[in-house]
């Protein structure tokens, strides 16, 4: 081959390379999170690629939620939730779940699409998709309920492409840390002391010896919400284990949200009754359930209004919803607007998809 | 010529870092690991057969260097250096040769903190060979899901692995374990779950696909064994129960709320109940055979109402005739081991081959031992009823799933000892008056195997002889063969 043969042969190869490391950099820009959650599943952005083909942009918002939830950056979380409201089981999840801590998930309920307590908890059975498995577990480590913590994390482990996904190993770790279960947890740490730089770091803070004053007090504030006695229950028992993670600790308000929130979201109304306490927590949505209870059960009185904090304003909108509601023979039509946003509105009109 | 080298310097760092691969770091001593010995696997003292693999292992000390170890045998010696320690198997099976029937002396030695350390151990070496073949399923300890299960069967002479069925085959179906009849790799069985599954029995290298179900019983077949003579197998049928315990320590818990007794049989393709074993006020589950096939050993517990009682459940072994002519299982059982007066539950009864021992599991109740870190083994001599001293073999965490060599003088079992989550195989030998000795784990090639291992080793099973079959025949045995109907009529005697 002549020189300049050569040199146009360089000249392409050149920049073939440059147009596919280009088009891997707008891919990076575009899909940051997509990234990112290849890496917390041990795998890198080609394999990620193979295994889920290429992310559009709602897929992108939701890794997003995942990614930032894995970081614990709820106001990040929350935010890229707001960007859209993606109408699905997992967004909504993690929409409730940044909600909730950042304590406003009763009075964010009804602000966006809720498909019943799936919104809340991500069913785990066959019938689950391994994505939503992986996340299930999500909600359990931050409510303190380590038992199923370490169920789901260790289900996303099974799930991951190489079954060695580093957001999975730090659960286990740290689940089991929380367990005072130190050589199980050992055994997690020493499998991301293998991992990449961040996992080593972070490993190598995790070893009990080596635990900071805030670390240490993170560990200390998810054992004071463990329950301590034992109770053998059904995996899908939701509200009894949420039950069993009050008894355990009155205080653990997130708990006690999200346990009235999915009597809420199921329409359960005795169970919300039941389970409400005016004293522990309060919020709009909650005054709204109790208004169709009081009216339900003809407890419309200045004492219950009292006792469960329902203010003038929440009743005279109440009255309002009723006045509509029976003018227009149970039509939600009028409703929507001023209205959609309230528990009423759901109570009444919200329909759940089986097929989900 | 110029260039050439340049690419050469540029690709050989390259080669070279891909070559050597990412050095271990298992963090492997210290407050808060579960390396207790200096060793890992801890070999110290432990009772090898005479043909076992190289037992790899590798030095825990964090700070430790200049890692020396001196294996002295029949006048032999072998020094091997470095924090690793692996051998090369010509000189493993020449030491192990000369050591057989006496011991192998181990002195290791190291530098540590300015200070050198140095210990002498021992490894005893069996004149009684170990069956080398072990099969087991290879599971992420999972909760009623599962991914790409296989059942491997390893060589337990050289560290040569053989896949006889896995996901790949048979489109990640679910998979249970697979059994041999007392240590027979000619006579075996496992069940393949799902569209297309069925129990996949093994006589003499011809497999056939079962489906072991007929209207007299509460659920197809789940626990059981081959009878020795191969004609029939015992089965459990169970209704099973998946739960948690709230208390953060504990983990998933299984439960039956129903079950009782079959018998199979494989030439008259039906499924035999009877009242004894099928009772409504009993847990019957677990059946295995005597060495001899005339008895059959299960375990049986009241019925209770789950799991409110579950902590009141416990299972008693017993005994009831079994006459092999007739496929029948005859009235009444006897109790061997009763679960009211030792105030525990027994689980896995498995008899030696050689009709002499009866090793089983003693939990504090229920059927679901692997994760109770209560749970250990129990040796009892069958020919007085008395029970040996295995505090040698149990360790702190869970103790189970064992199966016998085919001459009854080795045991395998998954133990969770360590890190309490992952089952690995432990091997004990048993002398003629029932000593047992400190069990050793599968020796890998790899030292540093079981720190990287994510799957736990689930119901380790022994064989004299290689199963005549891999998951290739699995996978064909699966989408081709048609599942033969044991739905005939009720045979209940």
């Amino acid at each position: 081959m002549s020189r300049k043969g050569r040199r146009i042969v360089w000249i392409v190869l050149a920049a073939v390379l440059l147009a596919a490391g280009g088009s891997q950099c707008v891919f990076l820009l575009r899909h940051p999170y997509f990234r990112k959650y290849a890496a917390l599943n041990g795998i890198s952005l080609r394999e990620a690629r193979d295994v889920w083909g290429k992310p559009d942009r709602d897929a992108e918002q939701i890794l997003g939620m995942i990614v930032e939830a894995d970081a614990e950056n709820w106001p990040k979380v929350a935010e890229l939730a707001a960007r859209k409201d993606l109408r699905s089981e997992v967004g909504t999840y993690y929409y409730n779940l940044a909600n909730a801590m950042l304590g406003k998930l009763p009075d964010r309920l009804m602000d966006y699409y809720q498909p019943f307590e799936r919104g809340l908890f991500l069913p785990v059975g066959p019938s689950s998709t391994p994505f939503k498995i992986a996340c299930a577990g999500d909600v359990w480590f931050q409510l303190g309920y380590m038992p199923l913590a370490e169920r789901d994390a260790m289900l996303g482990l099974l799930f991951s492409p190489e079954h060695n996904g580093s957001r999975y190993l730090r659960r286990l770790a740290e689940t089991n840390l929380i367990k005072g279960d130190s050589e199980a947890a050992a055994k997690y740490l020493r499998m991301l002391l293998n991992g990449s730089r961040e996992d080593r770091k972070w490993a190598l803070a995790c070893f009990p010896e080596n635990w900071s004053p805030q670390y240490r007090q993170r560990i200390a504030e998810k054992r004071n919400l463990m329950p301590q006695f034992d109770l053998v229950h059904g995996m899908d028992q939701t509200p009894l284990i949420l039950r069993i993670l009050l008894s355990a600790n009155q205080t653990n308000r997130m708990a006690l949200d999200y346990l009235l929130c999915y009597d809420l979201l199921t329409k359960d109304l005795d169970a919300f009754v039941s389970d409400y306490n005016p004293a522990l927590t309060a919020s709009p949505l909650y005054e709204e359930a109790m208004l169709i209870v009081l009216a339900a059960k003809g407890g419309m009185n200045a004492e219950n209004f009292a006792h469960y904090h329902i203010s003038e304003v929440n009743f005279q909108r109440f009255n309002r919803f009723v006045t509509i509601y029976k003018r227009d023979g149970g039509s939600g039509r009028n409703l929507t607007e001023e209205f959609g946003k309230s528990y009423w509105y759901y109570f009444y009109y919200a329909v759940k998809n089986e097929k989900k | 010529m110029k260039r050439s080298k340049l690419l050469l310097f540029a690709v050989l760092p390259a080669f070279l870092l891909l070559s050597c691969g990412r050095p271990y770091d298992v963090r492997p001593a210290g407050p808060g690991t579960d390396r207790a010995a200096f060793i890992y696997p801890d070999y110290t003292d432990v009772t090898l057969p005479c043909n076992i693999a190289p037992l790899n292992f590798y030095y825990t000390d964090p700070a430790g260097k200049a890692f020396t170890t001196h294996f002295f045998a029949g006048g032999k010696a072998v020094v091997l250096k470095g924090r690793e320690v692996v051998w090369k198997e010509k000189a493993w099976r020449e030491l192990l040769a000369a050591a057989a029937g006496s011991d192998i002396t181990v002195e290791s030695a190291w530098s540590s903190d300015g200070t050198r350390r140095f210990q002498r151990w021992t490894l005893h070496v069996a004149q009684d060979r170990i069956d080398p073949y072990l099969t087991y399923r290879l599971i992420e300890p999972g909760f009623e899901v599962w991914d790409d299960l296989e059942i491997q069967e390893r060589n337990l002479e050289s560290f040569d692995v053989r896949v006889i069925s896995d996901w790949r085959h048979t489109e990640n179906k679910c998979m249970n374990c697979h059994i041999h009849s007392q240590g027979r790799g000619d006579l075996s069985m496992f069940y393949l779950r799902g569209e297309g599954g069925g129990a996949i029995l093994n006589r003499g290298g011809e497999l056939r696909k079962l489906t072991l179900k007929n209207d007299a019983m509460i659920s197809p077949t789940v626990y059981g064994e081959i009878h020795p003579g191969g004609r029939f197998g015992v089965f459990s049928t169970n209704i099973i129960i998946p739960a948690m315990h709230s208390e953060g320590g504990r983990r998933m818990e299984v439960f039956d709320t129903a079950s009782d007794l079959c018998v199979a049989d494989f030439d008259g393709k039906r499924m035999l109940t009877f009242p004894e074993t099928s009772r409504k006020d009993v847990f019957e589950t677990f059946p295995v055979f005597s060495a001899d096939g005339n008895f059959v050993y299960y375990c049986a517990a009241p019925a209770h109402p789950l799991p409110a009682e579950l902590g009141q459940t416990m299972y008693s072994l017993v005994r009831i005739p079994f006459d092999a002519a007739t496929g029948t299982l005859g009235g009444p059982a006897d109790t061997v081991w009763s679960a009211t007066q030792r105030g525990a539950s027994v689980c896995h009864p498995k008899t030696s081959p050689d009709g002499r021992w009866l090793l089983f599991t003693v939990a504090a109740y229920g059927t679901f031992p692997i994760n109770h870190s209560e749970c250990d083994l129990c040796l009892m001599d069958l020919s007085d009823g008395s029970i040996m001293d295995m505090q040698a073999v149990n360790a702190e965490k869970s103790d189970t799933y064992h199966s016998w060599s085919s001459d009854g003088t080795w045991f395998v079992f998954a133990s969770k000892r360590g890190d309490g989550l992952y089952g690995k195989p432990y091997f004990s030998h048993v002398a003629p008056d029932g000593t047992v000795t400190k069990p050793f784990l599968l020796p890998q090639k790899n030292p540093h195997f079981y720190d990287m291992m994510l799957r736990s080793f689930n119901v380790p099973d022994l064989g004299n002889a290689p199963v005549g079959f891999d998951a290739a025949t699995i996978g064909k045995v699966w989408k081709e063969m048609p599942a033969e109907s044991f739905e005939k009529k009720n045979h209940t005697i």
